[in-house]
C-alpha cells in the first residue's frame, strides 16, 4: 500500500472530514493488512493521535477504544475478568506479540476480514459498534452487511453478561491463521458463531434455534451448524476438511458452556 | 517530510515519505541490526522496542514513531550483554540473523513475564522465526537468562 500525503489528526472531526472529502483517503489503523495491498492511497488518515486506544468499565458495558491494540485484548484485566475463555482466546495465537501490538481490534472489525478470529468471538457477544458518523450499531449488522463506508469506528460497546462463553479453534500450525474458528456463548440464550470458512464469521441460526429449544441436542446441533454453513477452500484447507472439523469443534464448544 | 525520531536516546532528524516503514527508515540510518526479512508481518527480525514494546518495524509506519521511543540491539548496551551470553553458551546463536530481534524480545519478556514458565516464554517469542530452526538451544538458553527449570 501507498500513499502520496500523511497527515495526523488531533481529532474525530478533522479525521473524518478528511475521510469523506476525498474518496482515495484511507484510515491507518494498526496497518498490519492494509500495507500487503498494492493499491495506492491520495491520504493517509493516521488515527494514532485520536485517543482511541482504551478499556473503559461501567456498571452495564465495556468499551473498547478502536485503537486498542490486540496484545491489549489479550493481557487486559477487565477484559480477562468477563470473557477470558473468549476474547483473548480469539487473539494470542495470531502471529506473534509483536504481530499483537500493531494490530487493532478496530482494523480487524472495520475491515471485515474473513480471517480475523476476534470477529468470531465478538459476534457471540451482546456488542454494538460506535462510529463517528453513524453512530451504533449492532455488531452482527455491521458484520453481515457493508452499509457502513467512509466513516471511522470509533469504540466496541459489549454488554456485561453473566454466563460462560468459549473459543476454540483449528490452525495448521502455531501462530499462524486458523482454519475454522468457533465462539459459543451461554448468557441465557446460546450463540454459536463460526468463522475463518474462510469467509467472515457467521451466526447459524436454524442450529442456534435447535439448541435453545432443547440444550441435550449437542450432537445434532454441532451437525446442523456444519451442513447450515457454506465453507471455502483457501491455501490452508479444502471446504470439505473445514465442515468436517465444524461440528467437532461445535461440539466441543457446546460441552464447554453447557455441561 | 520532515521527522525527528528518538533512537536508542539520542535524536536524529531525517527526510522520510509518508508511508514508509521505520525498518527501512532505521536502516537508512545506519542500524543494520534491524533485519529486512518478510516484510509481512510474520518472522519477526525487523522486531524493535516502541516504548519498551516489542513491535514489528516493518508494520509500523516512521511517519508514526515521532515523539516515541525507539530501542533497537545497539541501545541495550550491556544490558544485552546477559542474554547474548546464554545464548552463545548454549550454541544457540547459529547464523546470527533473527538473534538482534530475539535479545530484544528476551528483554521486553523479562520485564513483562512475573511468573515464567516454558509454556510462556514460548508464547512470547511464537513471533520470533529462526531460519536455522534452531529453537531448542535458543529455548534451554533463555530457560536459564529467565531462572525457568
Amino acid at each position: 500500500m501507498r500513499f502520496d500525503k500523511f497527515i495526523r489528526p488531533d481529532n474525530l472531526q478533522t479525521a473524518l472530514k478528511y475521510l469523506q472529502k476525498d474518496k482515495d483517503a484511507v484510515i491507518l489503523g494498526g496497518n498490519t493488512f492494509l500495507r500487503l495491498s498494492e493499491r495506492k492511497y491520495t491520504l493517509g488518515i493516521d488515527i494514532s493521535n485520536l485517543k482511541l486506544d482504551y478499556i473503559k468499565e461501567s456498571k452495564e458495558d465495556i468499551e473498547i477504544g478502536a485503537f486498542t491494540s490486540l496484545r491489549t485484548i489479550e493481557t487486559d484485566p477487565i477484559i480477562n475478568k468477563y470473557f477470558s475463555e473468549l476474547l483473548p482466546e480469539s487473539v494470542k495465537h495470531l502471529i506473534g506479540v509483536q504481530f499483537r501490538n500493531n494490530a487493532t481490534i478496530g482494523g480487524a472489525i472495520y475491515s471485515r476480514l474473513g480471517f480475523s478470529e476476534i470477529n468470531t468471538a465478538l459476534l457471540v457477544l451482546d456488542c454494538e459498534l460506535e462510529f463517528e458518523d453513524h453512530g451504533r450499531i449492532s455488531f452482527n449488522d455491521f458484520i453481515s452487511s457493508p452499509k457502513i463506508k467512509r466513516d471511522i469506528l470509533t469504540k466496541i460497546i459489549v454488554k456485561k453478561q453473566k454466563g460462560k462463553s468459549t473459543y476454540t479453534m483449528m490452525r495448521n500450525a502455531n501462530s499462524d491463521f486458523s482454519i475454522l474458528s468457533v465462539a459459543v456463548s451461554n448468557f441465557g440464550y446460546i450463540n454459536i458463531a463460526v468463522g475463518n470458512r474462510p469467509a467472515l464469521a457467521k451466526l447459524p441460526e436454524k442450529a442456534m434455534k435447535l439448541i435453545n429449544s432443547d440444550n441435550s441436542k449437542l450432537d445434532e446441533t454441532a451437525d446442523l451448524v456444519a451442513e447450515e454453513l457454506s465453507f471455502g477452500d483457501d491455501l490452508r484447507a479444502k471446504s470439505s476438511y473445514r465442515k468436517l472439523i465444524t461440528s467437532v469443534l461445535v461440539n466441543r464448544a457446546l460441552r464447554k458452556v453447557l455441561l | 517530510m520532515k521527522l525527528k525520531l528518538s533512537i536508542n536516546q539520542q535524536f536524529y532528524n531525517t527526510h522520510i515519505d509518508g508511508d514508509e516503514s521505520l525498518l527501512d527508515v532505521l536502516r537508512n540510518l545506519g542500524f543494520k541490526s534491524v533485519k529486512k526479512g518478510c516484510d509481512t508481518g510474520a518472522c519477526g527480525v525487523c522486531s524493535i522496542l516502541i516504548n519498551g514494546e516489542p513491535t514489528l518495524s516493518c508494520q509500523f509506519l516512521a511517519a508514526r514513531a515521532e515523539g516515541k521511543k525507539i530501542t533497537t540491539v545497539e541501545g541495550l548496551g550491556a544490558k544485552a550483554d546477559k542474554i547474548v551470553k546464554a545464548i552463545i553458551n548454549e550454541g544457540a546463536d547459529q547464523c546470527g540473523y533473527c538473534g538482534p530481534s530475539l535479545v530484544l524480545t528476551i528483554y521486553a519478556m523479562k520485564k513483562e513475564l512475573k511468573d515464567p514458565t516454558v509454556d510462556k516464554i514460548k508464547h512470547f517469542l511464537a513471533g520470533n522465526l529462526c531460519r536455522c530452526s534452531g529453537y531448542e538451544g535458543q529455548l534451554r538458553g533463555i530457560k536459564k537468562y529467565m531462572g525457568v527449570k
